[in-house]
């Protein structure tokens, strides 16, 4: 048989697995990815050398229909030979990396003898002091709590759970949706996040799809950083969601001093999501575009810079440390602990409105550094 | 009202032209693109193309979806994913004469590989591959910022790989077709 002949046979096969698995049909849908995986292959040995495009789609193609059924070790063996083979194009290269990377991070979820939500966030962490496979403490610890914040964030937000201000998550929802980090192949510095699957059948509501939580998150960390602000508003119609998806984001967003740009992936994707010096200046027109609060004349808006020494999110005020001087704060308004309690103890920027001689009314916090 | 270029956009029976579709993928696409279009508008609907330098305004017409076909579709983003491979399918047809021949995996979803009417190619190193995007909101502005962030990617993505980034705008009624690579 052509290769004509065995790819249109797989194709067919790949098409029907995929209405399959979107019926949620996923012993048929897996065993049809495996078929069309074997053709895939089998058509791949049709192709001559010289016909270097054909052979790149269709070398990333089987090794996707494999690691689609869950055949992670024929594709590995099929996507390291593809690596090895000169003649294939940069593109295939990439997705075929890809590829290996999502194969490793499946293969350890399956040793780790935990369940998991289908899908996963890698994240490359990119310039400044960032090297190859390494990468300041701090940077990273700070990135993965905000990471984590927003996980628990989107899934409380996709489960219907009321906005929470203060506080950490319920313990079930922590215990039954714990997130994971893996490591993986370093790129910059890399590493991927995967949600424990809830032991509880019914964790989510009927209509949730826990498989969208990963993508879910991607498309959230998309919108806030956008130029508009339509399809966050679409995304995300609950206005005190909005905001602090928004400020979860900005946290995530570089400032240059350390690191230039952070990007998410959904497994396999080739094309991330990603924050780079200039989504702050997007996620900061988002949330200056509505005030606050309504503002009187004479009152003046002022930035301070320095350090976040005290929070008090129940009394509702914040102190800022200024050349060697304390600032008060008050009136905290919608500001929730996992956007603020990450910055104590961290260069800050505080904009407040000046009401009186002696008070300061709070309107935006951000990281400087 | 500008004037409505005589062929039109044709959703249904997709599969039977773009040779490359299966008969219950092109209805998925046809049911998606239906959808998508119902929640701004009513048949037939004008729609703006913008391809490769030229305007065109196409004229496409689509049942009002059923519960039935509402309550299957009621994951807004995959729907509007696939309601985009519709419409863009349809538009790159009208207006590169290019269809749907074959489909390669890959890891989160599938490529599309479009080549002239009439040719049934026996490799893919002429075909177009085409990178679609859909928007259920927003104007014009971020319909063609969404293109020239397709097109970033494209170019970054697939270097020595002509292709075709495509993004329609359901809501502004719009689409955007760019050629990529040394296709284009």
């Amino acid at each position: 048989m052509t290769w004509a002949q065995l790819h249109a046979d797989s194709e067919r096969l790949a098409i029907e697995a995929q209405l399959a698995a979107r019926a949620r049909d996923m012993a048929r849908a897996i065993d049809l990815y495996k078929r069309a995986g074997d053709l895939e292959r089998q058509a791949l040995d049709q192709l001559d050398v010289s016909k270097t495009r054909t052979r790149g789609i269709t070398a990333v193609s089987a090794v996707a229909l494999w690691f689609k059924a869950g055949e992670y070790a024929l594709a590995e063996q099929l996507a390291h030979s593809m690596l090895a083979d000169p003649h294939i194009p940069d593109f295939a290269r990439e997705d075929l990396r890809s590829l290996v990377q999502g194969i490793w991070t499946e293969s350890s979820k399956q040793k780790a003898g935990v369940a998991f939500v289908p899908g996963q966030v890698l994240v490359s962490v990119k310039g400044g002091e960032v090297v190859t496979g390494g990468a300041p403490l701090d940077l990273i610890v700070d990135n993965v709590q905000t990471i984590q914040a927003m996980f628990y964030r989107t899934i409380e937000y996709v489960n219907g759970v009321s906005h929470r201000r203060v506080g950490r998550p319920t313990k079930e929802l922590q215990e039954s949706c714990r997130p994971w980090l893996f490591q993986s192949a370093p790129g910059s510095y890399q590493f991927s996040v995967a949600i424990q699957k809830p032991a509880q059948p019914d964790f989510f509501k009927p209509a949730i799809e826990p498989e969208r939580i990963a993508q879910h998150f991607l498309e959230i960390v998309s919108a806030s950083s956008g130029e508009g602000t339509s399809v966050l508003e679409k995304l995300v119609p609950d206005e005190n969601y909005r905001s602090t998806f928004l400020k979860l984001t900005r946290n995530l967003a570089p400032t240059g001093k350390t690191f230039d740009r952070i990007e998410f992936r959904g497994s396999g994707e080739t094309r991330p999501v990603a924050l780079g010096v200039e989504s702050r200046v997007n996620i900061n027109q988002q949330l200056r575009k509505k005030p606050p609060f309504p503002t009187t004349v004479g009152e003046v808006l002022e930035e301070f810079r320095g350090t976040l020494r005290a929070v008090h999110l129940d009394k509702d005020w914040l102190e800022v440390v200024v050349d060697s001087v304390s600032v008060h704060v008050e009136g905290l308004q919608d500001t929730v602990d996992d956007v603020i309690g990450p910055m104590v103890n961290r260069a800050v920027i505080v904009r407040a409105v000046r009401v009186s001689i002696k008070m300061l009314k709070f309107v935006d916090i951000e990281l400087s550094d | 009202m500008t004037d409505i270029d005589s062929a039109k956009l044709l959703l249904e029976s997709l599969y039977e032209r773009h040779i490359g579709l299966t008969p219950p993928l092109g209805g998925a696409f046809l049911e998606t693109a239906s959808v998508c279009l119902s929640r701004h508008h009513f048949s037939p609907v004008e729609i703006q193309i913008a391809c490769n330098g030229r305007r065109s305004a196409r004229l496409v017409e689509f049942q009002r979806p059923d519960v039935r076909v509402l309550n299957a579709w009621a994951n807004n983003i995959d729907t509007t994913e696939s309601g985009a491979y519709g419409v863009c399918l349809a538009a790159v047809e009208v207006e590169e004469q290019l269809v749907a021949v074959r489909r390669a995996e890959t890891l989160t979803g599938a490529d599309w590989y479009v080549a002239p009417i009439g040719t049934e190619p026996d490799d893919l190193e002429s075909c177009f591959r085409l990178e679609v995007s859909g928007l259920d909101a927003g104007g014009r502005a971020e319909v063609a910022a969404r293109l020239r962030q397709k097109v970033e990617q494209t170019r970054r993505g697939a270097s020595n790989l002509p292709a075709i980034a495509s993004v329609v705008g359901f809501k502004e009624k719009s689409v955007a077709i760019q050629k990529v690579g040394d296709g284009g």
